[in-house]
């Protein structure tokens, strides 16, 4: 290698001095010519001389080539030796791993059982609730079921042991109610040691609430949104019991019913799905409420004053029928059609202070439901342009248009349902005033002076 | 005492199915049939004695002509009119409600179907079985107890028409 660089080097200058020489010297073509030739005179000679070096070393190189041959021959014969000794042993090793198998026979079974065993422990572990009173078990699974799945390794009793021991554990544990500390992170992220009941493999109660043990930080947290009351209170006696057999209310599936609680929306979120259309119905209901309240005051004082009316003889200024009555005492001596027009006269200026506004309530008991179906028209245009941009795979894209119309329909009902009922009762009830007002005042009033009659006929 | 007891679970199994609105339309059909009975009542039993004693009165007085004797003949009418009309507006609204709150129930219960898919996918049929019972049973309920308040209503309605003209034939005028 050091040769052939050298070489080459002589060789790069040789050739860059002619090349200069020639740039420099060369005048005319012909002298160029002239130096060409005693370049080539002058390359001779060296050949010459290298040609006569060469020979003259021969002998060396001879002897060089011989010390190769010789080297070549002894590495031939060590490979030779080490590749047998090689297939010895690999028939060895063979033959050894055999011996093994068939030493090994059904213990083979018997480690991948381990192995098997291992593993679903391991996975039944994770979303045990157990696992929160007694940390640190899965690791010691991982590991055997791992040394079990690569074949150098053999079980030692103790391990073989162990696994059986945390099955065990596992199986009387789940039968236990258990009172233990431990720390526990709270809905607003503080964490503090507190006393966690675990009833069985099924839930985790703490001071009244419901919690959740998460495998991934081996944490133990309590639910975000906590089941219905009659639920916490069940959990509650249970935390404040002392060995008593008291109800609970527990989560068969081991923590995933109760952690799916956690998606479930709440009446406020459900009420905000409903979007903007949503709050204009729930205004229009309230500003119905507040009329239909207003009236139900006004029409119930208006009803019982007029049933106090009419038990008495007296009229009196403050309700429409003694104000009806009233005519009468105004006009004594008219004859009876001058007074039928004037108390239907007064009649008329009654009726509308007992109707006024019912007809809002009955407007709102209609527009409700149209609105919420505004709202279901709308929401199913949100439903459509998410199918148009994502297509109809994924049912979740297109959850919110479609919540957004039947939540808006439900409170559509909800304000017309009740507001249909207001709105009758409170019509019946404004008739009844108005009947009283138009065909039994007149009728009352002649009651009154028959009944004046026969008592001045009586003194 | 045993059959009783089936009888009740198999009650509540149905209202456990329906969901909430069920019962809310089950309260709104009792009550609607306790007034449907409470009319019946009175038409047969109230309303008769009422009318003796009406025209008892009437014919007990002692002149029937005058502009006093008319208004107050008006009046009984009117009384009348009012005890017969009394309640059937309610038991008429009641039977209308029924049906919207069938269609709550079946709207809520769409809900239910929509958030179970939202949580567990559109395939498992089984998940979005509870939500479709709550949105089907509270529809059928309600048009079932719609329509057995209907015919009611309707005949009440044409009772207590026919009777105010009878009992204004009942109270004659003297001319």
């Amino acid at each position: 290698m050091k040769k052939m660089t050298k070489l080459l080097t002589t060789l790069l200058l040789g050739t860059l001095a002619t090349s200069v020489f020639a740039q420099q010297q060369a005048a005319s073509l012909d002298q160029l010519l002239k130096q060409l030739e005693q370049g080539q005179i002058a390359q001779s000679k060296e050949n010459k001389q290298r040609e006569a070096d060469f020979n003259a070393r021969k002998a060396q190189q001879d002897q060089m080539l011989a010390d190769a041959k010789n080297t070549r021959d002894q590495a031939v014969k060590l490979s030779t030796e080490l590749e047998e000794t090689f297939q010895n042993n690999e028939i060895e090793l063979g033959n050894r791993i055999e011996a093994l198998n068939k030493r090994m026979g059904e213990l083979k079974e018997l480690f991948g059982v381990l192995q098997q065993v291992a593993g679903d422990a391991r996975s039944k572990f994770t979303t045990s609730v157990v696992s929160a009173q007694i940390p640190g078990r899965g690791e010691f699974l991982d590991e055997f079921a791992q040394s079990m799945g690569s074949t150098s390794k053999l079980a030692s009793i103790e391990e073989i042991e162990r696994l059986w021991f945390e099955l065990q554990r596992e199986m009387t544990q789940n039968g236990k109610v258990h009172k233990f500390t431990r720390e526990v992170v709270a809905a607003d992220g503080s964490k503090s040691p507190q006393e966690v009941i675990r009833v069985g493999g099924f839930s985790l109660v703490s001071k009244g609430k419901y919690l959740e043990y998460i495998d991934e930080t081996g944490s133990v947290a309590e639910l975000i949104r906590q089941p219905n009351s009659r639920y916490l209170s069940s959990a509650q006696t249970l935390t404040s019991s002392n060995g008593d057999v008291v109800p609970f209310a527990l989560d068969p599936t081991g923590g995933s019913i109760l952690s799916l609680l956690v998606q479930a929306p709440d009446t406020q979120e459900r009420v905000d799905q409903g979007g903007a259309v949503g709050y204009v119905i729930l205004a229009i209901g309230a500003v119905g409420l507040l009329i239909a309240l207003e009236r139900f005051i006004t029409l119930f004082l208006m009803g019982s004053k007029i049933n106090r009316q009419l038990k008495t003889d007296v009229a009196s200024n403050d309700n429409p029928l003694g104000r009806v009555m009233l005519v009468k005492d105004e006009n004594k001596h008219a004859d009876t059609e001058t007074l039928e027009l004037k108390l239907s006269e007064r009649i008329l200026a009654e009726v509308p202070k007992i109707t006024s506004r019912l007809t809002l309530i009955k407007i709102v008991s209609v527009v409700a439901p149209l609105i919420g179906l505004l709202g279901t028209v709308t929401g199913m245009i949100n439903t459509f342009q998410a199918i148009t941009l994502f297509g109809t795979g994924d049912p979740k894209l297109m959850a919110g248009g479609i919540s957004q119309a039947l939540v808006t329909t439900v409170l559509g009902l909800v304000v017309a349902i009740p507001m249909v009922f207001i709105s009758t009762l409170l019509n019946t009830r404004s008739r009844g005033i108005i009947n009283i007002l138009q065909q039994q005042s007149a009728g009352i009033i002649a009651e009154r002076a028959e009944s004046e009659e026969l008592a001045k006929k009586g003194a | 005492m045993v059959v009783f007891i089936e009888l009740m679970n198999s009650i509540r199994e149905f209202l456990d199915t329906g969901g909430q609105v069920l019962t809310v339309i089950a309260g709104v059909i009792c009550l609607m049939w306790l007034l449907i009975f409470e009319r019946l009542y009175f038409f047969f039993v109230g309303y008769q004695k009422m009318k003796k004693h009406m025209m008892q009165t009437w014919q007990s007085r002692g002149e029937r002509s005058s502009w006093n004797a008319e208004q107050i003949r008006i009046a009984n009418v009117s009384r009348v009119t009012e005890s017969l009309n009394h309640n059937v507006a309610l038991i008429q609204s009641l039977v209308v409600l029924c049906p919207l709150l069938g269609l709550l129930g079946t709207v809520t219960g769409m809900i239910e179907v929509f958030d179970v898919m939202a949580i567990s996918g559109s395939g498992n049929a089984r998940s979005m079985a509870s939500g479709v019972s709550k949105a089907t049973i509270p529809t059928m309920a309600g048009m079932v107890g719609s329509l057995s308040g209907v015919f009611i209503v309707t005949w009440l309605q044409r009772k207590t028409k026919r009777r105010t003209e009878q009992m204004e034939d009942a109270l004659p005028l003297a001319h």
